[in-house]
């Protein structure tokens, strides 16, 4: 196997991408309930109205911030086929979504733990 | 390890497979002296010579121009004629050496590459010149051969190839070597079917597979930079008629000055020269 930072992306971006997919199912299972009523959207809400389902969310934030860096990096690549940087970019895409990552799961974590800020 | 002045003791693990009696690939440590400008061919050669026959790998030029002798060296595809050892040893003075990945095995360190080749003939590496060859020379700019000369650097040694997870995951993916030489021949001015290349590589098996894990790059010996050509032939696919019609108005227009399109560029990716390349000396 070859090992570099391009499979490292790569393979994180496939992954991200699939837990995407398997959050909008979710998504869209529970969005679904508002079609028939309030009383049952709220029972479907209930099913993650958990601290460990809000510890989740921060995961969820994390694989979206990073796909959504890593794929703005490929646009670029595509668009301007700027080849050189590829490490920095990958490296940059990475800090802004870990950075974006902290910002909105420290709330979420404190939210998870019943901690008022 | 021990050292002892230019010399140091090294061990080598190969990996062997033998299909007539071996289920499965192992790896067999040899134990070598390493000498001063060795590389990992030479310890090959020294293995062989000296401690097992049977040890079987392909080489044949060993100044990095044939491309036979590329290896998994410590998980990287490299041209093991031009590798020193001492850059590849670890601290414990070992080195693993595989055959290239995702190819099949044919025995030892030799892979098959028949789909390596077969990838290569379906986008018609070779010139396709018109019908009405033009009564003087093609219109063939500095800047053009410039930015091509790199491309047709490719010495075909499959690293670029054997490196890319998409050839791994998807067979039918023509791969990063045969996509370059795509590329060459599309822009070359002389050649009368770029439509016909594009239509080949612009699908499913060709420009569209690439996920842009730049391993080609990364992989290269020889410092080119197959990304950029996929990602060229990409734009190219996206408008090719009008790259067409571009390419025979200025073969009309023979005789007047060359004028040249934004430019095409394909220079050499950085990269830490090792000293076997740059002919320093070794201390």
């Amino acid at each position: 196997m070859f090992k570099t930072t391009g499979f490292i992306s790569f393979a994180l971006r496939r992954f991200t991408g699939v837990v995407l997919v398997l959050y909008l199912m979710l998504h869209i299972w529970v969005i679904g309930a508002a079609t028939q009523g309030a009383e049952a959207f709220n029972r479907r809400m209930e099913v993650f109205a958990s601290p460990a389902t809000h510890v989740l969310e921060i995961f969820l934030l994390a694989a979206v911030a990073y796909h959504a860096f890593d794929g703005i990096r490929l646009l670029l690549v595509n668009a301007f086929r700027v080849t050189g940087p590829r490490k920095s970019m990958w490296y940059a895409a990475f800090a802004v979504a870990a950075l974006l990552t902290v910002i909105g799961g420290l709330p979420l974590l404190l939210y998870a733990l019943g901690i008022s800020y | 390890m021990t050292t002892n002045g230019h010399r140091k003791n090294a061990t080598v693990w190969i990996q062997r497979f033998n299909p007539d009696f071996d289920r499965r690939p192992y790896l067999q440590p040899y134990s070598i002296t390493a000498r001063q400008g060795m590389t990992l061919l030479d310890a090959l050669h020294e293995i062989k010579t000296h401690q097992d026959g049977s040890v079987t790998f392909r080489r044949s030029c060993r100044h990095a121009i044939c491309g036979s002798c590329g290896m998994n060296v410590n998980g990287r595809n490299v041209l093991v004629c031009e590798s020193p050892l001492k850059d590849h040893l670890d601290g414990k003075g070992r080195v693993t050496i595989r055959p290239l990945p995702f190819l099949p095995i044919i025995k030892d360190l030799v892979v098959d590459r028949a789909k390596f080749w077969e990838h290569y003939r379906q986008i018609k590496p070779w010139l396709l010149p018109p019908d009405d060859l033009p009564e003087r020379e093609f219109r063939v700019s500095p800047e053009e051969v410039k930015a091509l000369c790199n491309a047709e650097k490719c010495i075909m040694c499959g690293l670029c190839y054997s490196a890319c997870q998409v050839v791994a995951l998807n067979k039918g993916y023509i791969g990063p070597h045969a996509l370059l030489k795509a590329f060459l021949r599309t822009l070359d001015p002389r050649d009368s079917a770029p439509g016909e290349r594009l239509d080949i590589v612009a699908d499913l098996t060709g420009v569209w597979r690439c996920h842009t894990i730049f391993n080609c790059i990364d992989a290269c010996p020889k410092s080119l930079d197959p990304t950029y050509a996929i990602e060229t032939l990409r734009n190219l696919a996206a408008r090719r008629l009008a790259f067409e019609e571009e390419r025979r108005e200025r073969q009309a227009r023979f005789g007047e000055p060359v004028e040249v399109g934004p430019p095409v560029r394909m220079e050499p990716t950085a990269r830490v020269e090792s000293p076997v390349q740059t002919g320093q000396r070794i201390t």
